[in-house]
Formats: C-alpha cells, sequence, structure tokens
C-alpha cells in the first residue's frame, strides 16, 4: 500500500520539523509538503492533494479554524487534524464546527498524533467506494 | 534557573524590544516549550512546570496577538 501523504502547517519551523520526523519515521506516512499559516495550507493543499493534514491552530495571516473550512471545501474527503497548545472544550466545539476530524494537544504525547492519523486514515479506507457500489447495482 | 529547559529562551522573547526580531524570539520560546512538553508528557511529574508553561503559553499568545499582529482564533 502507499504511503499516505500528509500536510504539515505550523507557523513554527522548528514544530513542524519535529512533526516531519515523527511521521516520516512511520514507513505508512510520507511528507507532501509543509505551509506556515493558514492561507499558505489553501494554496499548498490545492497543489498537493495530500491524504490527510496537521495543522495548527494559531499562526500569523490565517487561524487553523479559518483555514478549516476552506481546506474541507477542496478536498472534502481528506482529513484534518488540529495539532494545538491550546486546549479546552471552546477549542474543541469551534473544531468541530468547522469540519475539523480531531483536535490532539501538543502537551500530549507526540505518537498520540500518529495514532490519530492512522486511525482517521484507516476509517477513510473503511468506507465504501461511492464509484464502485454505482457499478455493482 | 528554576525551568532550564525553556526559561531563557521564554525569557528572551519577553526582553525582546526589537520588533524585527521579536518573531524569532517567541518562535525560539514556542519550540522550547514545545519541546519541553512532550519530554513532561512522558511523566508523570511535573504539575507545577506543566502550569508554568501553560501560563508561558498564555503570554506568548498575548504577544503574538498584539504585538506581531497574529489573528485572534477565538473571535466567535
Amino acid at each position: 500500500m502507499p504511503a499516505k501523504r500528509i500536510l504539515v502547517v505550523d507557523d513554527n519551523a522548528v514544530v513542524r520539523t519535529l512533526v516531519r520526523k515523527l511521521l516520516e519515521s512511520q514507513s505508512d506516512f510520507e511528507i507532501a509538503g509543509e505551509a506556515e499559516n493558514g492561507r499558505d495550507a489553501v494554496d499548498k493543499a490545492e497543489k498537493l492533494k495530500p491524504d490527510l493534514i496537521i495543522l495548527d491552530l494559531i499562526m500569523p495571516v490565517m487561524t487553523g479554524l479559518d483555514a478549516a473550512p476552506l481546506l474541507k471545501r477542496l478536498l472534502p474527503d481528506t482529513p484534518i487534524i488540529l495539532f494545538t497548545q491550546q486546549e479546552g472544550s471552546e477549542v474543541e466545539r469551534q473544531a468541530q464546527a468547522v469540519g475539523i476530524d480531531a483536535v490532539v494537544s501538543k502537551t500530549q504525547v507526540a505518537s498520540e498524533l500518529v495514532l490519530k492519523a492512522q486511525s482517521l486514515l484507516a476509517s477513510i479506507e473503511r468506507q465504501p467506494d461511492p464509484a464502485k457500489f454505482r457499478n455493482a447495482s | 534557573m528554576k525551568y532550564p529547559y525553556w526559561q531563557r529562551e521564554f525569557e528572551a522573547a519577553l526582553r525582546e524590544g526589537d520588533s524585527q526580531s521579536l518573531r524569532q524570539r517567541v518562535d525560539a520560546a514556542e519550540a522550547a516549550l514545545f519541546v519541553r512538553l512532550q519530554a513532561l508528557a512522558e511523566s508523570a511529574e511535573g504539575d507545577e512546570e506543566r502550569q508554568a508553561i501553560s501560563d508561558a503559553i498564555g503570554t506568548l499568545r498575548g504577544i503574538q496577538r498584539d504585538k506581531l499582529g497574529y489573528p485572534d482564533w477565538n473571535t466567535k
């Protein structure tokens, strides 16, 4: 099975590098690209068509919450994980409202991010392909 | 220094008066806090430091919003 391509979005270059290294240590992932704010994420997502997006919340130019609906409009089937230092039910509520699929706190051990990415991608693969369904009927 | 893994970078961000260098200082402090949070995530200890980090992150958020012009995420 080909590696899943991930877009990493964070304004902090060190955080992007650490997330990149973490994901590249897993054979099932490869980094499609990096973006440093929400606007850049939308541009890169349109070009790169990643399988999954890891999105920071607080960034210059455009926040993760403002970028998420634009990303979902471009790539409705691509899961988005909000990876943030900001914790609490308000973040969860707003993330859910804009179509973000999961929130992982930067205070959690980083392997949680990998597990969440794997589980979201696995759940997409389990969904029936509508084209196959139409052909079978 | 009570929190040697990140306090120096955090205080440097607080002291930075040059607006051109401020973003770099804040990014360095944020990176040090992230790395330390990752280390603490694997430990059952460090509650006091976690609280100090949470406070430091809140302070950095204020600098990003008020001095660096980052948009506020919580306006809805």
